[in-house]
């Protein structure tokens, strides 16, 4: 047997009651893997790991952005929600170090759009 | 804490917006103010040509044109008392507006709970409880033409098979998006794949059909693995199957793949295709409404069409139908791509204008060349040149200028694009995609082509314009499909708007853009060229010989005329002719 | 049951048009005598819109329509000439052209090609695009019909005769766009193929692509050939079909005009077909009647006259083959009892006879090498088959002005024939004249009316049933390949079910309309021409006095002096074949 549409609304009020609150979403479309979300998704998925930090890292499609793949979006309390852009393995760490744990934005990759 | 965002819109202030940056830290820094402000260098704030741009976070306030003796003001009155500085504010209005994107970037194309965390398959469950004639007016209410080109009302197409007698009827995603430069299909399916299968079962609803086909390219994996992980998804909840929602409506999906051929996203060819059979387009009538997919009335949508469904469903057609212009509806997703500074995918509210779009949206031409014209509409559009960049974007808008909507593809040209090149590109795409049926398309692209190769090789002759636009005329009224009539198009519009690009080609031998490798010399002078052999480093044919002191020379027996000697001298020194 | 036709009107170039819903806009307008040209539509076939010539305008629509396609439709105003669509028509015409060889002169086709003939209508005069060929090289390795793809001009016609019309599947169109190229599919040989030889492309093809193999040279050197001596047949359809080429209304029966003619040609004895296939019957009808009666062999019994459909059989059939009728075709049949039973009777060396056949057919030219039993005289049994279209270029290479002939007598005794035998050329004929000589086989006596009326005309399956004293007889007729299919498939599952039979005996006539419409008779039949060549035979049937196969005397003659009787020992070696299961491809 099939959900209901009841069955449906519910599933809605769980899937948002369960919403993290820091979460950081990666590009994960054909554009954003070809740019190399891959990597970046990984590392960022070991920091978060390795140094336990309240944060899911979650994959999404395209926003649009292409020329600026691998593009990160980022929501974590204390410090503004931003995207970055271009993000290389490099910043990908520094999102991690600098935005997640220090509260700080990372240099030249800030996409306000 | 607040956090001081500089950025440099226009991509040649490199030396200032550094200065900027160290002057701000050194303010903040004299006012004790570091532990409670940021000062970090972005990348993008949606803002260009204001010179340097700078944002303040949290306020969000931007401020442009920005330059060292604004800082204390800015500091003072911005970070201090958190009062604007009018005089250097920007305002920016989002001119984007995101319905068949709602979701993309934000959901998680993997999860069935999160596209239902988003309202999703709200849109069925309400077109259920509707039923076929109430959904069909809700459609009508909207206004939503095809958006695979055409541009056919979405509900009259929906109504035209509801009404044909049928045991059996199907529902048909076109995926095969295929025109040069554009991917609004793929990023949708990629992004969200549940709003398209929630649009496609609401079709079905409409026209009673109980069995939907995706026809995806096979190109786009990624798309076709998120589409079945979707339908997968979908079976295991019982929102595909038998007696959906326990309302004894019935519905299945399958995929079916392109094999890469243009011409099977003409729906005739498509239905021949997913039939086994060789893609080739057959007359209409009868068109695929009445006698479709196995002779069964088949309604064909393209994806952006269906992932428009499920909102109109959700919010109302007269809601959606407030969106845009009077003969076009709701919104569009173009992939602005080519000379333009953010490519990607933008969706706009029919009525806006190119300007904004290339401009406002897209941040104006790369390396800030002067814009000569954006193409529209892939192979079948055409090129609309600067001066009418204000027009409104709609279906009839765009014809009017001798393009066409298409599925969605904006390519920015600028001084360095030549026109005889870009209809060589175009048509060339169109010939090589031409099915070879019917002989106006298949000789009739050969052809044009063939004396498109002799303009830009400097063989062209006064009478060859006259004889490119017969050619045109009888593809355009003899070529069987879409594809042959508007082959055309990029050929013919060229023609219109930049035919003293064709003349100088013609007459003078010229390639005024450089791009003509035939009409194009080579040469450098001695005065400007430092000897710092650059160019002979990049010339790939060893054309160019030289040393420090004679300086350096290109042999013209030698050179291929690829420019890359000309890109990469940094003194001027090598001269195009 | 009737149904109502919806009737449409509107008008063609101002004039008021009345026709049934569905018809196109092409019949339309030749109801006001407007001939809208067009290069790819053929009456035969569906419409494939490939050529784009007959475009014409629908006034209120700014697109042009296909004329051969779109229906006309209540209100139409459609106009099919002003300046702008011929000025099109001329631009497309002349795009075809660039695409084409201008090698008229020595082509198959010349002067009988639509293409040269639309060319010249239209008045083109100078190429003023540049001509653009590929350079793809002919297929000739079937030895019947060449494929000369440079030649093609993508009309499909010949890819809708052979997959939909006769369902064989050799032929399709490969690769794409400007390189579109009619060929079997995986780019093979046409001999690695499916290709039956039925030539119904060739039949239907418009230029020169698609060709019949020419083997004129051949018979014009044998019959040069002092120490030759060359003896002709004719198959019972060519005689209601020679006449198109020269100006005689469909379906005049010219038999005896082509036993002068042949004369006149050189040959030293003219035999007819026709006689052969009297042969034919008696051998198939004896079968028949060991497996109706006698419960010798497997039913239905199916024939085999017709060597599309034996090659058709062995390649998609290869498990009914115990149902095939052993019996040889007749004109293998002929050419074997002239090298045997004639060339004894006038003491002629068998090695020295030159047997022609001239056919309605391409796939006879593949027959006479067929399995070795086509040696069954010790040589080969037919050396050379042309096909009517062959023998029209003959007769007028010779300069005979065929058309005051006097009439002339075939030579006896394998010229004479009974109205059974002329019948084999249609559709049904065979199945009627077995059943004339089945009925006497099993009664003894002949029937009061010999003409079964149910089994003619150009219905895709005709089935029936005959009362032989009591005994019903279920049969079936098939032609048209496409039409096998169902038959075929009626049987397996009645076998497999272990029902009764529908059928005991079935006819397969590989082409539409039999061999009157075989692949090797002149261009542009449609089913109205083939009707008229039907009735060329059935009336020269109706007029004979001899309607029955074992009633023709020289017949009786010959198995009392020659073969004995029906399928004996000497029969059975002279007179039959065998058959294996072969694959579709061949690698």
């Amino acid at each position: 047997m099939g959900i209901s549409k009841e069955d449906l609304y519910k599933m809605k009020d769980e899937t948002l009651g369960k919403r993290p609150g820091n979460w950081i979403r990666v590009g994960y479309s054909t554009c954003g893997i070809a740019a190399g979300a891959d990597e970046v998704f990984r590392i960022l998925e070991e920091e978060a790991k390795t140094r336990k930090l309240d944060v899911k890292i979650q994959k999404c499609g395209c926003l649009g952005l292409c020329s600026a793949e691998p593009l990160v979006e980022v929501n974590v309390e204390g410090v503004p929600h931003v995207f970055y852009g271009k993000v290389t393995k490099d910043a990908a760490h520094k999102i991690m170090d600098e935005h997640v744990c220090q509260k700080r934005l990372v240099e030249n990759h800030i996409y306000e759009i | 804490m607040k956090r001081i965002l500089i950025q440099d819109t226009t991509g040649n202030l490199k030396k200032e917006k550094r200065d900027l940056h160290i002057s701000f830290s050194t303010q903040i820094r004299d006012r004790g103010l570091t532990d409670q402000v940021q000062v970090v260098m972005a990348s993008d704030l949606g803002v260009y040509d204001r010179g340097l741009a700078v944002k303040v976070l949290p306020e969000g306030v931007i401020y442009g044109g920005v330059e060292l003796k604004h800082i204390p003001d800015i500091i003072e009155k911005t970070i201090v008392k958190g009062e604007k500085v009018e005089e250097l504010v920007v305002e920016r209005k989002n001119k984007q507006m995101r319905i068949v994107l709602r979701h993309c970037g934000v959901v998680d194309p993997e999860s069935f709970e999160d596209y239902v965390a988003h309202d999703g398959y709200q849109g069925l469950a309400k077109a259920l409880e509707m039923g076929p004639e109430k959904v069909i007016e809700e459609m009508k209410k909207s206004g939503l033409r095809g958006r695979g080109g055409a541009g056919f009302p979405t509900w009259l197409k929906w109504n035209l098979t509801r009404g044909v007698k049928g045991d059996e009827k199907f529902i048909i995603c076109n995926g095969d998006e295929g025109d040069p430069g554009a991917y609004m299909d793929r990023s949708v399916l990629e992004g969200d794949p549940h709003s398209v299968i929630e649009g496609m079962m609401i079709g079905a609803i409409a026209v009673g059909a109980t069995r939907g086909f995706f026809y995806i390219r096979a190109e786009y994996p990624l798309a076709v693995e998120r589409v079945q992980k979707a339908i997968d998804q979908c079976y295991a909840k019982g929102i595909l199957g038998k007696n959906i929602f326990a309302t004894g409506f019935s519905f299945d999906i399958e995929i079916r793949l392109g094999a890469g051929a243009f011409v099977c996203g003409e729906e005739t060819a498509l239905i021949a295709s997913i039939e086994g059979l060789r893609g080739y387009p057959r007359p209409r009538p009868p068109f695929p409404s009445v006698k479709g997919l196995w002779g069964k009335p088949t309604v064909i949508n393209n994806v952006e069409t269906l992932a428009n469904v499920a909102y109109i469903l959700l919010h109302g057609g007269e809601s959606f139908g407030r969106v845009g212009t009077e003969g076009s509806k709701g919104t569009k997703v173009f992939a602005l791509t080519g000379k333009v500074r953010n490519s990607g995918l933008v969706e706009v509210p029919m009525g806006i204008t190119l300007r904004e779009i290339v401009f406002d949206i897209g941040g104006g031409v790369l390396d800030n060349r002067q814009i000569k014209a954006i193409q529209t509409g892939g192979p079948s559009g055409g090129v609309i040149p600067e001066q009418f960049f204000d027009a409104p974007v709609g279906y009839e808008e765009l014809q009017k200028l001798g393009s066409i909507m298409g599925s969605g593809g904006m390519i920015v040209m600028d001084e360095n694009d030549c026109m005889v090149d870009i209809s060589k590109f175009y048509l060339g795409f169109c010939v090589d995609e031409s099915c070879g049926k019917c002989a106006p398309c298949r000789v009739g692209g050969t052809q044009m082509l063939h004396i498109l190769n002799q303009i830009s090789e400097g063989k062209g002759q006064i009478e060859d314009l006259k004889k490119l636009s017969e050619i045109a005329h009888a593809m355009q009224k003899a070529s069987l499909c879409g594809l042959g009539q508007t082959a055309p198009n990029p050929v013919l519009s060229t023609l219109k708007y930049f035919e003293k690009e064709y003349l100088a080609h013609v007459l003078d031998k010229k390639c005024p853009s450089g791009k003509c490798a035939s009409l194009v010399t080579y040469l450098i002078t001695k005065e400007s060229c430092t000897g710092c052999g650059m160019c002979a480093r990049v010339c790939p044919a060893n054309a160019i010989t030289g040393n420090r002191q004679e300086k350096y020379t290109i042999d013209p027996d030698k050179c291929i005329s690829c420019g890359q000697c000309y890109e990469v001298c940094k003194f001027g020194a090598v001269l195009r002719q | 049951m009737s149904s109502v036709v919806t009737m449409v009107k509107g008008f063609v170039n101002g004039r008021a048009v009345e026709v049934p819903a569905g018809t196109t806009i092409l019949d339309a307008a030749k109801k006001v005598q407007v001939n809208i040209p067009t290069l790819c539509k053929h009456a035969d076939l569906l419409p494939s819109a490939g050529c784009g010539i007959c475009i014409v305008k629908a006034k209120g629509n700014r697109k042009m329509l296909r004329a051969c396609c779109t229906p006309f439709e209540n209100g139409m105003d459609i106009v099919t000439h002003d300046p702008e669509i011929v000025k099109t028509r001329i631009t497309v015409l002349e795009l075809i052209l660039s695409n084409h060889p201008t090698d008229c002169l020595i082509c198959g086709r010349n002067n009988d090609c639509e293409l040269q003939k639309i060319a010249a209508d239209f008045g083109i005069r100078d190429d003023r695009f540049q001509r653009i060929l590929a350079e793809i090289p002919a297929d000739n390795s079937k030895g019947t019909i060449i494929l000369d793809p440079k030649k093609c001009i993508k009309c499909g016609r010949c890819i809708d005769a052979c997959q939909n019309m006769q369902d064989v599947w050799a032929l399709s169109f490969i690769d794409r766009g400007f390189k579109t190229r009619i060929s079997p599919a995986g780019d093979i040989k046409l001999s690695e193929s499916p290709c039956v030889s039925c030539g119904q492309c060739s039949a239907h093809c418009p230029t020169g692509a698609i060709f019949e193999h020419d083997d004129t040279r051949k018979v014009w050197e044998a019959l040069q050939d002092p120490e030759k001596y060359c003896v002709v047949q004719v198959a019972p359809a060519v005689r209601v079909a020679v006449g198109e080429g020269f100006g005689y209304p469909v379906g005049t029966n010219l038999t005896k005009k082509l036993y002068a003619l042949f004369r006149r040609l050189g040959f030293k004895a003219v035999f007819d077909t026709n006689f052969a296939a009297d042969l034919t019957i008696m051998e198939e009808a004896a079968e028949f009647v060991e497996r109706f009666v006698h419960g010798k062999g497997p039913l239905p019994l199916i024939t085999s006259c017709c060597p599309a459909w034996v090659d058709y059989m062995e390649k998609y059939y290869g498990d009914m083959i115990q149902h095939f009728s052993t019996a040889k075709s007749p004109h293998e049949m002929l050419g074997v009892m002239s090298k045997t039973y004639y060339a004894q009777k006038k003491n002629i060396d068998p090695s020295k006879i030159v047997n022609v056949s001239v056919m309605p057919c391409t796939a006879k030219k593949y027959e006479i090498t067929r399995v070795e039993e086509m040696f069954a005289s010790g040589y080969q049994d037919v050396d050379i088959v042309i096909t009517t279209r062959e023998l029209i270029r003959m007769i007028k290479q010779a300069g005979v002005e065929f058309e005051s002939l006097a009439d002339e007598d075939a030579d006896l005794i394998l010229g004479d024939y009974a109205g059974a035998g002329t019948i084999f050329g249609a559709t049904g004929g065979v199945m009627e004249a077995a059943l004339r000589t089945a009925y006497y086989n099993v009664t003894g006596e002949n029937l009061k009316d010999v003409n079964f009326k149910d089994v003619r005309g150009l219905d895709g399956v005709k089935e029936t049933e005959v009362d032989v004293k009591g005994t019903k007889v279920r049969i079936a007729v098939a032609h048209g390949l496409a039409n096998v299919k169902y038959v075929m498939e009626k049987v397996k599952a009645a076998q497999k079910n272990n029902e009764p039979l529908p059928y005991h005996f079935i006819e397969v006539m590989a082409c539409p309309g039999g061999c009157v419409g075989g692949g090797g008779q002149p261009y542009m039949v449609t089913d109205e021409i083939r009707k008229q060549r039907a009735k060329g035979l059935y009336d020269e049937d109706e007029a004979m006095e001899v309607r029955c196969s074992h009633d023709n005397p020289h017949i009786q003659q010959i198995y009392k002096e020659f073969l004995e009787k029906p399928l004996s020992e000497k029969a059975h070696h002279l007179l039959h074949t065998q058959y294996k299961s072969r694959p579709l491809y061949v690698k």
